[in-house]
């Protein structure tokens, strides 16, 4: 009895001795592999994000003279240029709510509509629907600005067809958000349509056979087989989706690049006109920080509201 | 975007590492960044801007030899009076004709035609006394190596000349864009220390660079010569606590390009200097009319933007600048600012006059392009000399007259000042290279060594500017420069969508600018 609890105790020590080499020895590969994933967020993500806290609490000075400011950048930037941070708030909102319902719905219907035709023809139409993301948001800017145009507009010649007067789409602050944000529901939403589409020929076959024979149609399988299959993936939809609404720069940058009265200004913009036209990087790097409390706030909420339970 | 940076209408691509550390420090996602970079990558410009082509010893008009020599006296800095009575006359003959094919290619070989006539009358100053061996890093705004560009013709033949006349001195040139994210670059680099020893710039980022000690002053580098030849209040307008950081470059005014074709089509009499708002009123009423086709010309427009002074003209015109002469104080609360901008608003479709484009006050500079050389649909629009060039190469039958004169009875315009700095360099005969590199890239004899080196009249009297960039030297001497203080950048932002607004007709011109007023002399007031 003695031996055995020496044995433990010296058993206990050895281990006790090298905790650090025996974690390495169970978990090293494991943490080896996962490393440069770590590595890249850290540089690309963490550390900015870090790195813009520091800054939104400083008078950044680009020579090294930064001084401490506390808050004050956040007050800033809610009550400097006549509160336009608000309206950029608003505006990213509206935009958000628009595009992210319209390219889940989207999605969602002609994913489903794709679900019953052949390997061929699902095929052709995820590459014909996912082709032209290739292109770059300016040209798409480029040209849906063209298309906008109060002078020599597409859209103006088309409504002119029907008797209707030229309107100023991108030109008159009453118009020029809701013509962007149509521009996006417009817009086919291929990652959407690409990744419900592999969720929904995921969802095992027998579920809808046994649904048909208990006498579900079409529409009452899709309501209640398909959608709650597929939530994993509609989370993370709504996830990607609300991040990029948050970011849009692009396309406004490209078809309204002068603000169109600040009618137009959605966060990002406002970052980039305080940081890079006006040099206040104190008060840019806030604003930064409260998007991304915003869509840190938004993507918890997302993900409590629509997480998944079910596997299969 | 500057009026400098926007008068030399070349944008390149982004330098993409730097705006990723910038937008890093920001916090900005990586798809928020990789947006930015895809939205600036694609923004090339419409065209390339080609150099004068006609050889002219003078400008055209009558009185316009005088905007050469004359100092540049009267509005500069914000503030002081404008001395000038004598209106420069611009030629209204055509200049060109034909179709408005895109040429803008051969720029140097164009420009090489541009050689002006004042070789044997400039000081060489090519040669460097500094004694310095080794590499000069010069950035430069709109550059692009091997010739990609009109300014990377220009500058590697002025370099050329330099290190021809120099073999000891090496120039290694860089570019960057002539956007915000471009200054960014360069601010940064600067900063940084080592990789930056003189540089092209525009005179909205001086303040701020001077204000954190990144370039060294130019007076003990000025020689009698320079400072007889450097227009008075260009000096002025470099300095900061009594010292001139910065070489002059050029200055380009805005002025008013006139269609002659559409003017011939509507019978209209071309103006000429010393018009006035009454009278561009009754013009553009006349060329705002539709076509047989379908197709509505209008008679004005001009780009309203927060980096461009393209429309200010017309505001200022009734006598009200911006800011008092010390910059200390918000001036637009005016009754004379209000019925300059009131003169503005009323060109739009909501105002009195309905002479401008249904969607003036969100156009583009690419509109301007389009609607006056591609579809001749515009008949004036106001913008600085960078656009005449491509316009030459391009054949189109346009002229340039001063900006009408308001209420205050003077001729006046708005523009901005290229600069060339040397950062604050601790090797003596570094710095000195580098100081008589910025002198001769900013002297007469380098438009003598690269005909057509200028690209707006020059900020010396020596420099003699060729076709068409000739039409805007009498504009320079009625200039008014918009202020050079580090906070101006966050002003003009907050006053440009009021401008706009009130053009949109959501606000009233009093409203528009006695709302900002508060804002903004809080701002003047917080300055060191």
């Amino acid at each position: 009895m003695a031996d055995l609890t020496a044995n433990r105790t010296s058993a206990s020590r050895a281990g006790a001795e090298n905790p650090i080499v025996r974690f390495f020895k169970r978990y090293g590969w494991g943490y080896a592999f996962v490393l440069p994933s770590l590595i890249t967020f850290s540089v690309f993500t963490l550390i900015p994000v870090v790195w813009a806290f520091i800054i939104s609490l400083q008078n950044y000075r680009l020579n090294g003279d930064s001084t401490w400011v506390g808050f004050e950048n956040y007050r800033l930037a809610f009550t400097t240029q006549s509160g336009v941070f608000k309206i950029a708030i608003r505006n990213t909102l509206l935009y958000t709510v628009f595009a992210v319902a319209t390219n889940l719905f989207v999605g969602l219907v002609l994913s489903s509509l794709m679900q019953p035709l052949g390997k061929w023809a699902q095929t052709f139409f995820r590459a014909a629907y996912y082709l032209p993301t290739v292109v770059s948001a300016v040209i798409i800017g480029v040209i849906w600005r063209w298309i906008y145009n109060a002078q020599w507009g597409f859209l103006n010649y088309v409504v002119g067809l029907f008797g209707i007067p030229p309107q100023r789409w991108i030109a008159s602050p009453d118009l020029a958000l809701q013509s962007i944000i149509a521009q996006r529901m417009l817009t086919v939403p291929a990652t959407a349509i690409v990744l419900f589409s592999a969720a929904m020929a995921s969802v095992p076959k027998e579920l809808y056979e046994a649904a048909a024979l208990d006498g579900a149609g079409a529409i009452r399988q899709w309501w209640s087989i398909t959608l709650p299959l597929i939530k994993s993936t509609t989370l993370f939809l709504v996830v990607l989706y609300t991040i990029a609404s948050f970011e849009v720069f692009d396309l406004i940058q490209v078809m309204v690049p002068s603000g169109v009265g600040n009618s137009t200004q959605v966060i990002v913009t406002q970052i980039y006109q305080t940081g890079f036209q006006q040099y206040r990087y104190g008060v840019a790097a806030a604003e930064a920080f409260i998007l991304f409390l915003m869509i840190a706030a938004a993507a918890a909420v997302q993900f409590r509201l629509l997480r998944s339970d079910v596997e299969y | 975007m500057t009026i400098d940076a926007q008068h030399s209408q070349a944008r390149g691509r982004l330098g993409r590492r730097d705006f990723l550390r910038r937008a890093a420090a920001l916090g900005l996602s990586a798809s928020a960044v990789g947006a930015f970079l895809a939205a600036c990558g694609g923004a090339s410009p419409a065209t390339t801007t080609a150099p004068s082509a006609a050889p002219s010893a003078a400008p055209s008009g009558a009185a316009a030899s005088t905007g050469a020599s004359a100092a540049p006296t009267s509005v500069l800095g914000g503030g002081a009076a404008a001395t000038a009575t004598t209106a420069p006359a611009a030629s209204a003959a055509p200049a060109g004709g034909g179709t408005a094919t895109r040429a803008a290619t051969s720029a140097v070989a164009t420009a090489t035609r541009a050689t002006t006539a004042v070789a044997a009358t400039v000081p060489n100053v090519v040669t460097s006394k500094s004694g310095f061996k080794g590499t000069l890093q010069y950035w430069v705004l709109n550059y692009q190596p091997n010739g990609a560009n009109q300014t990377g013709k220009l500058m590697d033949a002025a370099t050329a000349a330099f290190t021809k006349a120099n073999p000891d001195i090496k120039i290694e040139t860089t570019g960057y864009t002539g956007d915000q994210a471009g200054f960014t670059k360069i601010s940064q680099a600067v900063q940084g220390g080592g990789s930056v020893d003189i540089f092209r710039l525009p005179s909205d980022i001086l303040p701020q660079l001077v204000r954190d000690n990144l370039i060294a002053p130019i007076d003990e580098f000025l020689t009698p010569e320079d400072k007889a030849d450097i227009y008075p209040n260009m000096l002025t307008a470099v300095s900061v606590g009594g010292k001139a950081y910065s070489w002059p470059l050029w200055v380009p005014p805005v002025g008013m390009y006139i269609n002659l074709d559409i003017f011939k089509e509507r019978g209209v009499e071309p103006p000429k200097a010393g018009w006035t708002y009454d009278q561009f009123i009754a013009a553009a009423k006349q060329l705002t009319f539709t076509r047989a086709n379908g197709d509505k010309v209008y008679g004005y427009s001009g780009v309203i933007d927060p980096g461009i002074v393209n429309t200010w003209p017309f505001i200022i015109g009734d006598g009200a600048l911006p800011l008092s002469a010390d910059n200390k104080q918000y001036t637009w609360n005016t009754p004379q600012a209000v019925s300059g901008l009131k003169k503005l608003v009323d060109l739009a479709q909501t105002g009195a006059h309905k002479v401008a484009p249904p969607d003036f006050g969100s156009q583009a500079t690419a509109d301007m392009l389009t609607s006056f050389q591609d579809r001749k649909v515009l008949a004036m629009y106001s913008e600085p000399s960078g656009a005449s060039s491509g316009y030459r190469a391009n054949k189109v039958n346009f002229d340039v007259v001063p900006m009408p004169i308001g209420a205050s009875g003077k001729p006046i315009t708005a523009g901005g000042i290229g600069l060339i700095s040397v950062t604050a360099i601790k090797d003596r005969a570094k710095l000195t290279a580098a100081m008589d590199l910025g002198r001769y890239l900013t002297s007469a004899q380098v438009n003598v060594d690269v005909p057509g080196f200028y690209l707006a009249p020059g900020a010396r009297k020596s420099v003699k500017v060729a076709d068409p960039i000739d039409k805007f030297t009498p504009l320079v001497e009625n200039c008014y420069i918009t202020p050079i203080i580090a906070e101006w950048p966050q002003i003009r932002t907050i006053l440009h969508p009021y401008i706009q607004n009130a053009v949109f007709g959501r606000t009233t011109p009093e409203a528009a600018f006695s709302e900002p007023a508060r804002e903004i002399n809080a701002i003047l007031a917080a300055r060191p």
